[in-house]
């Protein structure tokens, strides 16, 4: 039953290191906070945000500039991506996790077998841009930005489709006309749920008034015989049996360890203090 | 006496979050001096007195929480009505008009560890306490509580988040906790709801306030946690940490994520989401690799129809019909059949990620697995995927029925075996027995120790042996390999009881071979159906029913193994019969060369020494008891030769002990073994000391669950067998009451079952033996005072009935008749002076209680008859404070609605079992009373129609089980006399007799002085 957590905004850092100077990469690890990165906004493929720099002698800058940097990917073309939704279509598990809004940790095979890739791969895929002075490219603004981003993937994968120029919409439209997405579509359009607020932490007990026409042996004793048996505290055959109805690593659970283990120790050390309870 | 109660009461608060505690409090018979304000309940015990009480029962807490609460309770114009546990012990009557009213009561809150602490005070008080009595309410409450505790065990609560909107404002705040998300949460508090009376929360409605109580209590179950340092760093941040951290005490986020919020909620409604709604079920089957490749496994994908699970078709054939024949099939799948299989599918894998990769296609079939992989399946993915709705298949070989287990198997080593089955005419013989030998086995079959060795050190722990799949438990085959090397060629030497021991706890780990002459001993000690009853004895001036043939066989199948039993038939089977039936049976074989000791209550030995002249004139009975008894062991020896039986009470048991063991006895029978139940006893220690060839123990109550009464019983039967009595204390009693172990209990039956012949009248192939109605009469003797009294009226009447004539003469006869069964009854009754209405004044009133105490043990209900208005009363009394049960009483002076409602609540089966007492003449006719399945009839009326009348009150349509007659005669009296005349009547067909006693007044004096006489031979004392 163990999985792992796919961590999209990771394979995204590690898909970039791939071509571009770890060292460098990670200089800009610290200007990925909503403190340096002061407005940033997302057009189709193209990324542009503003980020506070440094004051900096060297370079003549002496008040805090803002920079704008930008990153592009490279779109896949329509008519590949056509392809790649028919192969995906054709495929119940991808189809259903897409759907379910999960991203299926092997999607990049069906790109794979058209020649294409998901994850930018070389610099061609990946145009980036800072108005600051550093020659470097990508500076360390850039670099910021892109671990920016990849937190933003780890929220929503899905944003991966839109930089490579197909919007979430598009792909869920494009994955209805293929035959097993259309047989899954319907299914899906559920509704939100509406949120419930709580009037109160633990339910809230009721007051109610008893009849007096009853015999007073009723109020005593009530009108239904306890059980015989009491069933004994015994631990179960299956641990965790409940939470793992819900897969691993639920949406809420924003850890990289595994939910499901975690909470089997939680039962497994509450139940060693049954006698106490 | 005081009676324990326990309520639940939220916090008065409207703040957000509204915990709660257990408070308890005590009512007493005793009305507290120290209350003088008339606002407090006057019948409670105060806080001082409390708080060492609840401290002397174990109960850790702080006594400064002790402190006065409000509860509105049932009231009358004097004051509170006590709670029906009271009032056996209360003067009071029965209300009609009451109403609710407020009185302070002194409480302790039970803080901290509130399960364990109602499991304790609850074994406290239904084991350790004599005059501390659980309400009904604290019942409630302990049995909610354990009940809570067992689903707490299941995992059944995952973390959880509450929205709080923030006043005035949009924002929300985020709190952390808990919630339970099982059916079986659900279905604890839908039963609760039923059975929570009133009292256990006065004031609040029962489905709002269990689920408070239940969540407070999962609060303050899981805060105890000790998180390790590593589990701690596991959760660290998490929803987990905030709830298990913070929980109930304080705001998590300050301003709600409402996209945190809405993911878990998504989340929790996954975990209980059914699919009962769609027309099909997913299934899952695993196929079972072949020889050669280990490693393929399949799991493949299937669909059954839910309207019809017969109909089931695997997603390969699916995919590969035609057309119109898939159509036809999502006809009987339901709506969008395909979409919604492969949303299911996809659920699946989201538990199974596994399964995704069966899914990497668009006509999904199923998936390979490895050797591995399918034992992490079988092993617990397949419990989860079946609570969350799917259908599992697994192969037969891993299924409880289907699996091969692994067992050594014992025989009696083969020379000896022979000897058996040729030998003497019983086929069995102790010794023969002793020497056993063992065989590894693996599903019936022998394996060698190499091969055993070999499975034990394979790397999986399912394996291919001989051709099949077996699933392994190493660890024990690996202790049964230790074994059986310690035990080399020759074996191992057992006594029986040793034998017994290890078949009852052991089964795990040994088997007795079916094939060997053991098998069919033991399977004849734990089925008794399978032991060939005896013929009727020809001596025997009686016909036995076939149970009680069988009963007879079974005595002697276990002293020919030297084992001694316990017979424990249900009340009115007829115990005494089947002793009878096997002493009768000895004299015809010879064996009675040495007499039997029947030890039994005083109220009953009138009735041994009856029923044996009944059934058994030839066989020649002594009764040791009375002033004149032999004093002297030579006497005593005397008095015993050539007896067939001699009778005596436990108090004479101890008294003479000398004596008795001073006899060499065949077998000493104890009638109301129950009586030896105090080990310390010296009544007890005497019993013990007596030497017999063999011990019979014979009792009515349902001994299995009274754990003391039961070792006792052990102890005089096979002494040695359950353990010495502290050790069966630490091994059964306290597991079994304080820790409801069900492995301890379920063990101590096993241990126990061979040694106990208990057959219950609700079995069905016994109730094809008996009639509908079954007559038995109780014979009793009169005590001193009764026989004094009743001489006293007879030479009284003697001498007046020469000097009266006419209608002064017949008022004379009749009011004689009157007195005497008065006396007969009671002195009390007779002597009209308020003595004590108790039952060491009469056998007859102290028979009545024992058996009803019995009655009511098995949960069943009885009507109690009698013909005077006065005795009624003083009887409703009287059994209401021994027995300590719900009584009625109805007589001519009961008004219409108080008897319709007595009647109501008598046969409403959810109320306790009761006792109904009626006077012949209101109680006789009209009614039904069926809930009662025992008429005891306290005193004798002439007419036998009119008795049958008041029989038919619980023999009527709508009575389901067989009705006992108990009809009361005291021994040597005119109720004797009576009954024998009834008996006349009965048989001379039309013989018809006014339903009074005026005819009696027509017989002449001598007759009269004949029929009145009382017979001093039957007398006891």
């Amino acid at each position: 039953m163990k999985t792992v957590r796919t961590w999209w905004g990771k394979k995204y850092i590690e898909a970039l290191e791939g071509f571009i100077d770890t060292g460098r990469l990670s200089r800009g690890k610290s200007y990925a906070n909503e403190n340096r990165i002061k407005k940033w906004a997302m057009e189709g493929n193209l990324i542009t945000a503003q980020i506070r720099g440094n004051t900096n002698p060297y370079y003549g800058v002496y008040k805090e500039p803002t920079y704008k940097t930008t990153i592009q990917l490279k779109a896949i073309a329509p008519s590949d991506w056509k392809k790649v939704i028919q192969q995906l279509g054709s495929q119940a598990a991808f189809v259903s996790r897409l759907l379910l809004n999960e991203v299926p940790d092997n999607i990049e095979d069906p790109f794979e077998e058209l020649g294409l890739h998901l994850l930018p791969r070389n610099m061609k895929d990946l145009q980036t841009q800072c108005s600051c002075p550093d020659y470097a490219n990508p500076c360390k603004h850039v670099a910021g930005l892109d671990y920016f981003l990849a937190a933003k993937l780890d929220q929503d994968p899905f944003l991966l489709f839109e930089l490579r120029g197909l919007p979430r919409s598009e792909l869920s439209k494009q994955l209805q006309e293929t035959p097993l997405g259309r047989v899954l579509s319907q299914a899906l359009n559920v509704e939100e749920l509406p949120l419930i607020v709580s009037e109160s932490y633990f339910t809230r007990p009721q007051a109610k008034v008893y009849s007096t026409h009853l015999p007073p042996e009723e109020f005593w004793r009530g009108n239904k015989r306890l059980p015989e048996q009491t069933e004994p505290a015994s631990p179960p055959a299956v641990a965790a049996l409940s939470i793992k109805k819900g897969g691993d690593f639920p949406e809420f659970w924003k850890r990289d360890n595994s939910f499901i283990e975690a909470m089997e120790l939680f039962y497994e050390a509450a139940r060693k203090k049954g006698k106490a309870w | 006496m005081k009676i324990l109660h326990a309520f639940w009461l939220p916090n008065s608060t409207d703040a957000f979050v509204q915990d709660g505690n257990f408070c308890l409090w005590v009512e007493t018979t005793e009305i507290s001096n120290k209350s003088p304000l008339r606002s407090r309940h006057p019948r409670q015990l105060p806080a001082m007195e409390l708080n060492s009480l609840i401290q002397e029962l174990g109960i850790v807490g702080d006594p400064k929480f002790t402190g006065e609460v409000t509860l509105s309770l049932p009231s009358v114009q004097q004051g509170p009505l006590p709670c029906p546990e009271l009032t056996p012990f209360l003067e009071t009557d029965f209300q009609e008009q009451w109403e609710f009213r407020d009185w302070k009561v002194d409480c302790w809150k039970l803080d901290g560890q509130p399960i364990a602490s109602l499991n304790e005070l609850h074994f406290q008080t239904q084991f350790q306490n004599q005059d501390l009595l659980s309400g009904a309410d604290f019942l409630f409450w302990h049995w909610f509580a354990q009940s809570l505790k067992a689903v707490l065990f299941k995992d059944s609560y995952v973390p959880a988040l509450r929205l709080k909107k923030v006043a005035k404002q949009k924002a929300h705040e985020l709190y952390a906790g808990w919630d339970f998300a099982t059916e079986a949460y659900e279905s604890l508090i839908r039963e609760a709801i039923l059975r929570m009376p009133p009292s256990a929360a006065p004031g609040y409605d029962a489905e709002s306030l269990l689920p408070h109580c239940a969540e407070v209590l999962l609060h303050s179950s899981i805060i105890q946690t000790n998180l390790t340092q590593a589990l701690a760093k596991k959760i660290d941040g998490s929803l987990v940490d905030a709830a298990f951290n913070i929980g109930m005490t304080g705001v998590w986020h300050k301003t709600a994520d409402v996209k945190l919020y809405r993911s878990w909620l998504d989340w929790v409604n996954k975990l209980s989401g059914r699919q009962s709604a769609l027309g099909f079920q997913l299934a899952f089957q695993l196929h079972e690799a072949g020889e050669l490749e280990l490693d393929k496994w399949c799991l493949e994908f299937k669909v059954l129809a839910r309207h019809d699970p017969s109909l089931s078709v695997a997603l390969e054939d699916y995919w590969e019909m035609p057309n119109r024949a898939r159509q036809a099939l999502q006809q009987s799948f339901g709506n969008d059949f395909e979409q919604h299989l492969l949303l299911q599918l996809g659920q699946a894998a989201r538990i199974y990620p596994a399964l995704w990769e069966g899914l990497e296609t668009d006509q999904p079939i199923g998936l390979s697995l490895s050797l591995e992989d399918a034992f992490g399946f079988l092993n617990e993915t397949a419990w989860v995927l079946e609570d969350a709705g799917f259908r599992i298949i697994v192969p037969a070989w891993w299924t409880p029925q289907g699996r091969r287990r692994a067992k050594l198997k014992m025989r009696s080593s083969g020379k000896t075996a022979k000897t058996i089955a040729g030998s003497s005419k019983t086929g069995l013989s102790l010794e023969n027995l002793l020497q056993y030998q063992y065989e590894l086995t693996l599903g019936d079959e022998p394996v060698s120790p190499a091969e055993w060795e070999s499975l034990v050190n394979a790397k999986t722990p399912i394996v291919q042996f001989r051709g099949q799949w077996m699933a392994l438990d190493r660890d024990k085959m690996r202790e049964m390999l230790a074994f059986w090397k310690a035990q080399g060629e020759q074996g191992e030497t057992l006594d029986m009881l040793e034998l017994l021991r290890r078949n009852a706890g052991e089964t795990e780990l040994f088997e007795i071979d079916a094939k060997d002459a053991l098998a069919e001993m033991l399977a004849k000690l734990h089925d008794h159906r399978q032991i060939t009853p005896i013929s009727d004895p020809p001596r025997l001036n009686a016909t036995l029913r076939e149970y009680q043939k069988r009963g007879v066989a079974w005595l002697e199948f276990m002293e020919q193994l030297g084992l001694n039993g316990c017979l424990a038939d249900d009340m009115g089977l007829g115990k005494t019969i089947q002793v009878i039936a096997q002493v009768v049976r000895e004299k015809e074989l010879g064996f009675n060369d040495q007499p039997n000791l029947l030890i039994a209550p005083t109220s009953v030995i009138g009735n041994w020494r009856k029923e044996v002249e009944r059934f058994a004139p030839h066989l020649s009975t002594h009764i040791h008891h009375g002033g004149e008894r032999a004093a002297d062991k030579p006497a005593f020896a005397e008095a015993c030769r050539d007896c067939d039986v001699v009778i005596t009470s436990y108090a004479l048991a101890r008294r003479d002990a000398k004596l008795l063991e001073g006899v060499k006895w065949r077998r000493v029978v104890l009638d109301e073994a129950q009586n030896i139940k105090n080990p310390l006893a010296a009544q007890t220690k005497a019993i013990l000391q007596i030497k017999s060839a063999h011990r019979l123990a014979l009792t009515g109550t349902p001994v299995e669950n009274r754990l003391l009464d039961l070792w006792s019983i052990f102890n005089f039967l096979n002494p040695g067998y359950l353990g010495k009595q502290a050790q069966f204390r630490k091994n059964y009693e306290l597991p079994i009451q304080r820790e409801n172990n069900v492995g301890k209990s379920t063990l101590l039956r096993k241990l126990v079952e061979p040694f106990i012949l208990r057959r219950v009248k609700t079995d069905p192939a016994i109730i094809q033996d008996l009639p509908d109605k079954v007559d038995n009469r109780q014979y009793c003797n009169l005590s001193k005072e009764q026989a004094s009294l009743y001489e006293a009226v007879v030479r009284d009447v003697e001498q007046q009935l020469a000097a009266s004539e006419g209608i002064q003469r017949q008022g004379l006869m009749l009011s004689t008749l009157m007195k005497l069964k008065q006396i007969c009854n009671h002195p009390a009754q007779f002597l009209q002076d308020g003595g004590p209405f108790t039952a060491e004044r009469s056998h007859k009133l102290e028979r009545l209680s024992d058996m009803l105490t019995d009655v009511l043990d098995e949960g069943e209900s009885a009507l109690v008859f009698t013909q005077f208005t006065d005795i009624g009363e003083s009887l409703e009394r009287h059994l209401k404070s021994t027995l300590q049960c719900q009584t009625y009483y109805l007589h001519g002076g009961t008004p219409r609605n108080k008897r319709e409602q007595m009647i109501t609540r008598f046969q409403d089966t959810e109320s306790p079992p009761a006792v109904f007492i009626l006077s012949l003449k209101a109680g006789g006719v009209g009614i039904t009373l069926t809930r009662a399945n025992h008429v005891f009839h306290f005193d004798r009326w002439w007419n036998p129609a009119v008795e049958d009348q008041a029989t038919d009150r619980a023999f009527r349509i709508g009575q389901t089980r067989n009705v006992f007659v108990h009809k009361f005669i005291t021994l040597g009296t005119l109720e004797e006399r009576i009954d024998a005349m009834i008996e006349e009547k009965r048989k001379v067909a039309g013989a018809i007799v006014g339903s009074d006693e005026s005819w009696l007044a027509k017989l002449d004096n001598d007759a009269f002085k004949q029929l009145i006489a009382l017979n001093r031979q039957a007398l006891l004392d």
